[in-house]
């Protein structure tokens, strides 16, 4: 007798977050040991592909065996999009190996599909899920270089005509737009200046006369070589009336909704940069002898390594809570995602700078075991920016914050710890539910008296509470006296530095939600206090502080989990899971 | 002197809203009230799509409604505000 297995075709179960960290993540499974000279996915194979300028063949092939686009797929739809932190997760395995590669055809997916799940109709969601379940690369090609960041001045215009639409004008500094097989485009559809002159439409390039769509040369880069940043010019290219991503008017209000989601993702999975070049500087640190020892047992460059790991635990924790708010807090997630990509970008940056100088001539060298350093190096400042620079950040940020400071903070009540555990599943991703602007509910920052004031025993750790919950309060007064224009995108350097202050508040914050509500972590170095009294130091030295003598003693146990995790091929973020 | 008034017994003023959120803009921008135009767009001032939270969120706390982020985008004056905030007030009186 023949047995049908009628079950539809499932996704492959996702491990949970906190099970089993002994065994490595599927996809870094196919990537193999990255220091095995003979890997065809390894450093020096990305290394090389960066020389030559173009993405690793060998790579993308890894990503399509993975099926990596169905990551960008909401359930619904037959793709394993759930949780924004899972997904932030998966591609900081990419990023851990190449840049290029995780943006060009990771990132860029969810720029480019987000707004079409959030906006788009029934047929043209089943269009682009189709395309992304066969893993082709989708562009989103929003900015235009003359205007950067300041999308409501797009030119390029669609009119309407003869019953369909005609876009004309161009896109500059799209990433892979010419292989794209799904380009969603962001067009200006009424001369009126403003926020609701704006469409987006999703085009099939396949579909449109060929004379009219026109692709640009491509950008050369310093950083990601490998990446295809191009451009695309319309000339009158005709498209069906049934392009329109949502209704005619509303690209910015999408977008404003759906950015928060590739912000809180793009800054969560980019930290896979900075754990590789971590690795790399242990690596060469833990073989090279100097004065007699190896340099790792140099005092300077133990405090110099610990510090780099605790920053990166600081930006785990933050990226995390904000991907977990779009589920948990979705009304509120317009400043932390915002706030997250300004804060993460910085201290990834600056961590990176540090490492460069304890690996020395090394940090540049384009040749040699450690050569991923420089190529990860360059990376990082694109990482950065894709898609949104430090001070658009800050100027979405400002306008928000005297609300929180007039009616949430030390008003608000803690969130449901759900926000934090990193094992507990959450309702899928609902763009229907993300707002363009923040409700005064900050329930992120209510933590820090709930648990920072209210909850915590150790007295370095009370110390240190005390301290931001001060900073809190000076916020507060600060914000209620600014002069109004200081509140509005046009703020001066007083409204920008609140702004800052408030976005190291909140990183505190999610560290110390993030300790308190995962006692069941199973290692009990995420239990102790030692990396969250370290957080905060770091946090409060940030806003001015003197480091706190009683913090300096928890480095050393910070370092010897650093050196743990080293020699087992662990990751450097709050989860720990093998790699290889 | 004035006291609060009870709820639900506000008296609405069209004017009182549209004095109110000509200050308003006109202490965002810095200029005084008898620059700013109540029929004149909030974007030709300079007050574009993230200006448009803070004023959105400022009227929430002023008047204890909600309104949509999108207020001052699908109503780009002074006066078409003041309507949309008078209809609300007298649709809760």
């Amino acid at each position: 007798m023949t047995v049908i297995d009628s079950s539809p075709r499932r996704p492959a179960e996702r491990l949970g977050p906190l099970d089993d960290l002994d065994t490595p993540e599927p996809l870094e499974t196919l990537f193999g040991d990255p220091d095995d000279p003979g890997n065809p996915v390894g450093h020096q194979a990305f290394v090389d592909a960066d020389e030559r300028g173009d993405f690793l063949p060998a790579g993308r092939k890894t990503l399509e065996t993975f099926g990596i686009g169905a990551e960008f797929v909401p359930r619904a739809l037959g793709g394993r999009l759930g949780q924004a932190d899972d997904l932030a997760r998966v591609l900081r395995t990419v990023f851990r190996h190449d840049g290029a590669l995780a943006l060009g055809l990771g990132a860029i997916n969810l720029i480019a599909s987000s707004t079409v799940w959030a906006a788009g109709d029934a047929e043209q969601r089943r269009w682009l899920a189709s395309v992304l379940l066969d893993n082709h690369p989708t562009a989103g090609a929003i900015t235009e270089l003359a205007h950067g960041d300041d999308l409501t001045r797009t030119r390029l215009r669609a009119s309407e005509r003869d019953g369909g639409v005609v876009l004309s004008g161009r896109k500059e500094v799209i990433n892979n737009v010419a292989r794209a097989h799904a380009v969603t485009v962001l067009a200006r559809t009424s001369e009126e200046p403003g926020s609701r002159s704006h469409t987006l439409f999703l085009v099939d390039p396949a579909a449109v006369p060929r004379e009219r769509m026109r692709f640009l040369p491509r950008y050369r880069t310093s950083g990601m070589r490998g990446t295809h940043l191009g451009g695309v010019e319309f000339l009158d290219c005709p498209l069906p009336a049934t392009a329109a991503v949502g209704g005619y008017g509303d690209a910015m209000e999408t977008i404003l909704r759906c950015f928060q989601v590739t912000k809180s993702v793009a800054s969560g999975a980019a930290l896979g940069l900075v754990d590789t070049m971590l690795r790399t500087v242990l690596d060469f640190g833990t073989q090279r002898r100097l004065y007699g020892r190896s340099v790792t047992e140099l005092p300077y460059v133990e405090a110099e390594l610990a510090d780099i790991f605790t920053d990166l635990l600081i930006c785990d924790a933050m990226t995390t809570t904000t991907c977990r708010a779009l589920h948990v807090l979705p009304r509120q997630t317009s400043v932390y995602a915002a706030a997250t990509k300004y804060l993460v970008p910085e201290i990834e940056q600056r961590a990176a700078d540090r490492l460069a100088l304890a690996l020395g001539a090394r940090s540049f060298l384009r040749e040699g075991p450690h050569a991923v350093f420089q190529k990860h190096f360059r990376d990082l400042p694109v990482a950065a920016l894709a898609h949104s620079g430090a001070t658009v950040c800050l100027a979405t940020v400002i306008p928000q914050l005297p609300r929180l400071a007039r009616r949430s903070w030390f008003t608000s009540s803690a969130p449901d710890p759900a926000l934090f555990r990193l094992g507990e599943p959450l309702p899928d991703l609902d763009f229907g539910q993300l707002e363009a602007n923040a409700g005064p509910d900050d329930q992120v920052v209510a933590t820090l008296l709930d648990v920072g004031r209210d909850s915590v025993t150790d007295p370095t750790l009370r110390t240190l509470c005390a301290r931001l919950v001060d900073e809190l309060r000076d916020l507060r007064d600060g914000w209620r006296t600014l002069a109004p224009r200081n509140r509005t995108p046009f703020a001066g350097p007083v409204g920008f530095e609140l702004a800052e202050r408030y976005a190291v508040v909140l990183a505190a914050s999610a560290c110390l939600g993030v300790w308190w509500h995962n006692q069941d972590h199973p290692n009990p170095f995420m239990r102790d206090t030692a990396w969250v009294v370290r957080a905060l130091d770091r946090l409060t030295v940030r806003l001015g502080h003197e480091p706190l003598p009683e913090a300096a003693s928890a480095t050393r146990q910070v370092f010897a989990e650093l050196l743990g995790r080293h020699a087992e091929h662990r990751a450097f973020d709050l989860i720990g899971r093998r790699l290889h | 002197m004035a006291t609060a008034p009870a709820p639900g017994t506000r008296t609405v003023d069209r004017e009182e809203i549209r004095s109110k959120l000509l200050s308003l803009v006109a202490s965002y921008l810095e200029q005084p009230v008898t620059d700013i135009r109540s029929d004149g767009k909030l974007v030709d001032y300079g007050l574009d799509s993230i200006f448009a939270l803070t004023l959105c969120g400022d009227v929430e706390d002023e008047y204890g409604i909600e309104v949509k982020s999108t207020l001052a985008w699908d109503h780009p004056t002074v006066d078409a505000i003041t309507e949309y905030v008078y209809e609300a007030l007298t649709a809760e009186a």
